[in-house]
């Protein structure tokens, strides 16, 4: 059996929210309950509306935030015992705008290289050449590593973004919408990339997607949330073919599909 | 196509804009035609014109764009001479727009039931208690409920498919002929973008409206389309029925980005979807190779099973009839990117 990467066990988090002034605060649990467990090299997509919890739980498994109860272990280690740094090395997230998750005012290259330096690799030819790799990996022109990134399109971003998260190997990639702001057209060109990085790199995802035709393109296990809790998890075409639950149904129901012909055969 | 029930006709549409020194031409001699009840997709890349020509039409171009066009009717009228004044009569009340992000189009310091009584009042003079219970009526037929109590909520208090309804009962207060939306369902979840779109093609049956929609997904287009115009680099590329396009894409770009979209049961688990390499191109100053340059990857030119026979139109430069049509139109820049294409051309058949 393939070896577990990511073992969460009823993870909760509440967040105090404030009523008003002198009203004191009130109790609002993201997530309730949520276990999951993915296998090297598997693809597990979490779906859900907005504002169930699912970017909670993503901070959570990238250690960001802390879970309120419940255990999340990384490669057979508790998050919690895991140096800062290390867990770095292990798992790296790509977020939905690259607009703004580029620092506007560092070059490309040092967006790249800083995972590395922040690791604590002082010498300046080796983050260089581990960098014009990197870029050549995700498709990236070694003449962008002086570029800044409002001379990029969002595409190219995006693949900055990667070559960020791919430069220290890490074994896990949390994907928050990564495609969700960019045309169709850059949207499969990144589906392919990841694609490809999963099969020469032995890389595990986890990709939260409301983009349900995304889904099902990429992922091999589905995972769906409602209202902080996860309702449903299945593999892909077990789900997509025989949903359970009512959400999961509605949820179908309303992918669009591009075919004109199918239309009217739905609601 | 009776002229008739033509909403909305616009004739060779160019927007320029001047920079320091240069021209941008963002939209460059495009025409477009809309019928009672039928929507209007425009579909293309971001970048590629599709809401500047909206704003065209509306007469809201930012101050410096040019608008050049050889007509602009509205139900057989000319509005193309229309003073500021009488422009804003026809909008809101002729043409009504819904944007994308409805939080930024609704006004956050007034209450709903504020915005739309000045809609009525400004528009159709109607005002006081017949104003609200117009209002209330409208917004039940979007949807909404309790009505009486959304009335008094503000903007920030509704969720964005509720915004987004408001947007559409306002938008429909006065019973516009022609309905312009520019992404109206980009910024909100799966499950209210299909309640949204359902509820615009229920409303615009009910009113008879014409639709401009103007959205990147194609799973929208398939859904609500009657026809699509695709737009690349300022230009339409191909027109036709919703049916035509989606069977017969005979733009080697169409095919392109049809061939983008994740189908199931078309392309296996981790398969390479298509792609379109590079990037729209920039509309600064003119151009003097093909817009295609620099985009002909793996998709654009290959998977040709299904050769169109295109029959020149006479007059206009690379343009075609697909299969004899006048429902499916098909537009190439210039000679390099027809060749691409590898369509049959037959010659000598009008």
């Amino acid at each position: 059996m393939a070896e577990v990467m990511i073992d969460a066990k009823n993870i909760v988090k509440d967040f105090k929210i404030s009523k008003g002034l002198f009203r004191g605060k009130e109790t609002l649990r993201a997530v309730d309950g949520v276990s999951l467990q993915v296998l090297r090299g598997e693809i597990l997509a979490i779906v859900g509306e907005s504002g169930c919890g699912k970017t909670t739980l993503a901070k959570i498994l990238l250690g960001l935030l802390q879970q309120d109860s419940g255990t999340v272990e990384l490669c057979g280690s508790k998050i919690e015992q895991i140096p800062r740094l290390e867990l770095a090395k292990m798992v790296q997230p790509i977020f939905q705008d690259p607009y703004s998750s580029l620092n506007p005012r560092k070059s490309i290259g040092s967006i790249i290289t800083l995972p590395m330096r922040v690791q604590g690799e002082k010498n300046s030819d080796v983050w260089m050449k581990k960098a014009l790799q990197t870029m050549d990996l995700v498709g990236l022109p070694a003449r962008m590593f002086d570029q800044y990134p409002n001379q990029l399109s969002g595409g190219q971003r995006q693949r900055v973004a990667i070559a960020r998260a791919l430069i220290n190997s890490p074994k896990i990639v949390i994907c928050d919408e990564p495609t969700s702001a960019l045309d169709v057209s850059v949207q499969s060109q990144i589906l392919n990339l990841l694609n490809d990085l999963r099969e020469e790199l032995n890389l595990t995802y986890v990709i939260i997607s409301h983009n349900l035709a995304v889904v099902e393109h990429m992922a091999t296990q589905v995972a769906v949330m409602y209202f902080g809790e996860k309702v449903e998890e299945a593999e892909t075409d077990q789900l997509f073919s025989n949903p359970q639950h009512s959400y999961t149904k509605t949820l179908l129901n309303s992918i669009l599909s591009p075919d004109p012909r199918q239309r009217n055969k739905k609601n | 196509m009776q002229v008739a029930d033509q909403v909305l006709n616009v004739e060779n549409l160019s927007i320029d804009i001047p920079l320091s020194g240069d021209i941008l031409h963002a939209v460059d001699g495009i025409s477009i035609s809309v019928n009672k009840g039928e929507t209007l997709c425009i579909v293309g890349e971001s970048g590629c014109g599709k809401s500047l020509t909206s704003l065209a039409i509306m007469d809201l171009l930012p101050q410096k764009a040019v608008r050049t066009v050889d007509k602009l009717e509205l139900n057989g009228s000319s509005i193309l001479n229309y003073s500021d004044r009488q422009m804003s009569d026809v909008r809101g009340s002729k043409i009504g727009m819904i944007f994308q992000e409805p939080m930024t189009s609704l006004n956050p310091s007034f209450t709903v039931e504020n915005q739309m009584v000045e809609t009525l009042a400004r528009h159709r003079n109607i005002r006081g208690k017949e104003a609200k219970k117009l209002a209330v009526q409208m917004l039940e037929k979007v949807g909404i409920t309790p009505a009486k109590q959304r009335l008094k909520q503000y903007p920030h208090q509704l969720s964005g498919g509720l915004r987004q309804r408001v947007m559409i009962a306002m938008t429909l207060l006065c019973e516009p002929e022609l309905i312009i939306a520019d992404e109206p369902t980009t910024a909100l979840d799966v499950t209210i973008q299909a309640q949204i779109l359902e509820l615009l093609t229920r409303l615009q049956a009910d009113f008879n409206t014409g639709l401009i929609l103007i959205t990147h997904d194609l799973g929208v287009v398939a859904k609500s389309a009657d026809r699509v115009a695709v737009m690349y680099a300022g230009q339409i590329v191909e027109e036709g029925s919703v049916y035509e396009i989606f069977d017969n894409p005979s733009h080697p770009y169409t095919r392109g980005l049809l061939s983008c979209i994740p189908v199931p049961g078309k392309i296996k688990r981790g398969e390479h979807l298509g792609s379109i390499p590079g990037m729209v191109p920039s509309l600064i100053g003119e151009f003097t190779e093909c817009r295609f340059a620099g985009r002909w990857g793996d998709t654009l030119g290959k998977e040709e099973e299904n050769i169109a026979h295109l029959t020149p139109i006479e007059g206009v430069d690379y343009a075609f009839l697909v299969h004899g049509t006048t429902d499916h139109v098909v537009r190439f820049c210039c000679n390099s990117c027809l060749k691409k294409s590898k369509s049959k051309i037959s010659k000598g058949v009008n």
